[in-house]
């Protein structure tokens, strides 16, 4: 226990040094909800049944660190990792060759809760944010959407041969995530088409779920959503062992 | 024997790269490996260290099976991976202190950083060292277990002469402390210098191990004498005992021969006839040409 958090206290710094890690999940949601509860503000809307735009946004936004920590961050840093050889290193020494990969998942872990606070202060403090759902149910919604959209990204990682086509792969997977499943623009404004579209990208039955269980409604109500998420998070898992290489 | 490997044979996508290879590595004896690029060093080396597995034949490093002991292990040797880097932004003793927490009984990293002159690079980014400060520091992390066995896996690849030169004294260094070096090289000096024995491999066979001298006796290498003379009669050298080849190039001779008295024979007979010459040099057989000789042997059985 104490290799697997001395390598994930390590890992947290390296985190909190990227840039491009620390703006897109603690920074970037933040200021998109600035700039939208900024215009909309949160009174009572028509288009959300009668919630408030920052209310309804903060849940979506939650689910888009979750995209970005876990299709982003962690399938690029695994196969970073493996392809300079850096995994094959820490793998010759006595630490479970487990918690080199856990280390990664837990970073990336504690960077979606890390933004998800900061979001939820900036909510709170600026628009009045309401949270109307049982906190437990929230805790099961997010860590379920995190464990489902990370296995995606763990998928990649594992299947990917090298950093560049993880790349590629991640951002395929990711952009039509960030804007095609209400995590950024409410499927409430989109044309059938498109939210025939979004049914088909994991990350939207996150976002409903999130939503639904941040507004007040039972999980019960979330079974298809659920099931979802736990066959995404079965398939992964299952590739991942399958197919992920230390080098 | 601190390192024994039996009938080693790891195939890769039907080919066998390490063929049916057997040899042993005893205690406090720096042990290298040898050969042109894909023989079958590195993945040897890494069947050893307990990195690959999907092998056949039987490995034992001080008397555990890296298969199946794999913590055991590491906590009693040293590994220095060919090309790895470190992760982006972290310091040096960041990586020092991490390394550290996986080890039992870890030596402090600071005294390490120390003795090989890294300690003021102490809070430096490991991505900002010079190619020779980050091998020293691939010896350092391979030390912190305080090892028996340290594997050095083309160590001195990409240095400066100097940072190469100074890395053969730290090795040096690390077998007086009494630790037993395993290292792969494709530098015939380096090999030479540093290798109490060698073991050459090529095409996935260890084609031979011994010290560097009984190489030489073995495969019944030449010495060159060579030196300027204007005056000399070439058939006289000739039929001097041992002599094996003459070549003449302006004032400049180059006599080839094996005999164990064979130089002695060139100077008595330049001596007695009172043969006024110059810039006379011996040239001894080194490692090189054995390894030439081999691999040129195998190639054109080819």
């Amino acid at each position: 226990m104490k290799m697997l958090y001395n390598i994930t206290y390590i890992e947290f710094k390296l985190f909190l040094r990227t840039f491009v890690n620390v703006f897109f999940s603690l920074v970037f949601p933040s200021m998109l909800l600035l700039i939208f509860g900024g215009i909309y503000g949160n009174e009572p809307s028509d288009m959300f049944q009668g919630h408030g735009t920052v209310d309804v946004s903060v849940p979506a936004y939650i689910a888009m660190i979750i995209a970005v920590t876990g299709i982003m961050s962690l399938p690029l840093s695994v196969s970073g990792y493996r392809e300079r050889k850096i995994l094959k290193r820490l793998k010759a020494t006595p630490i479970n060759p487990f918690y080199i990969l856990l280390s990664q998942i837990l970073v990336n872990f504690i960077m979606t809760v890390l933004g998800m606070v900061i979001l939820f202060l900036v909510g709170k403090i600026v628009f009045e944010l309401n949270f109307m759902g049982e906190f437990f149910d929230m805790l099961v919604a997010f860590i379920l959407s995190t464990l489902s959209i990370f296995s995606i990204g763990f998928a990649i990682a594992s299947f990917s041969p090298n950093m560049k086509f993880a790349t590629v792969i991640a951002n395929i997977v990711y952009f039509p995530m960030l804007f095609l499943t209400g995590a950024t623009v409410p499927l409430e404004i989109m044309p059938k088409l498109m939210v025939n579209i979004s049914k088909a990208i994991p990350l939207t039955y996150a976002v409903e779920l999130l939503k639904g269980v941040w507004l007040g409604k039972d999980l019960s109500e979330f079974s298809k959503e659920i099931l979802v998420l736990c066959g995404i998070l079965a398939v992964c898992t299952t590739i991942s062992v399958k197919k992920f290489k230390w080098e | 024997m601190i390192i024994e490997v039996e009938d080693l044979v790891v195939e890769y996508k039907g080919v066998q790269v390490v063929d049916h290879v057997s040899f042993s590595v005893e205690e406090g004896e720096i042990f290298g490996m040898i050969g042109p690029n894909g023989a079958g060093k590195t993945t040897t080396i890494e069947c050893i260290e307990g990195i690959r597995e999907n092998y056949s034949g039987s490995i034992r490093v001080l008397g555990l099976n890296p298969k199946v002991d794999r913590k055991k292990l590491y906590n009693l040797i040293g590994v220095q991976l060919q090309e790895t880097s470190y992760q982006d932004k972290i310091k040096v003793w960041e990586i020092c202190k991490m390394f550290s927490s996986f080890y039992a009984n870890p030596l402090p990293y600071e005294s390490l950083l120390n003795d090989f002159g890294l300690y003021d690079k102490v809070n430096s980014y490991v991505s900002k060292l010079s190619g020779g400060q980050r091998q020293k520091l691939a010896i350092i992390l391979a030390l912190i277990a305080n090892p028996k066995i340290i594997f050095l896996d083309e160590l001195s690849t990409g240095l400066d002469p100097q940072a190469r030169r100074s890395m053969w004294e730290l090795i040096k260094g690390l077998q007086k402390d009494g630790k037993t070096i395993y290292m792969t090289t494709h530098f015939m000096d380096e090999a030479e210098y540093l290798c109490n024995r060698i073991a050459i491999m090529d095409k996935g066979k260890v084609v031979a191990v011994d010290t560097v001298e009984n190489l030489i006796k073995r495969f019944g290498l030449e010495e060159t004498v060579v030196f300027k003379a204007d005056e000399l009669n070439l058939d006289e050298i000739e039929r001097i005992a041992g002599v094996t080849s003459l070549e003449r190039r302006g004032s400049e001779v180059c006599v080839k021969g094996r005999e164990i008295n064979f130089v002695n024979n060139i100077l008595n007979y330049l001596g007695n006839n009172q043969i006024r010459y110059r810039d006379l040099k011996v040239i001894q057989p080194s490692l090189e040409d054995v390894f030439l000789k081999i691999t040129a042997e195998k190639s054109e059985g080819m």
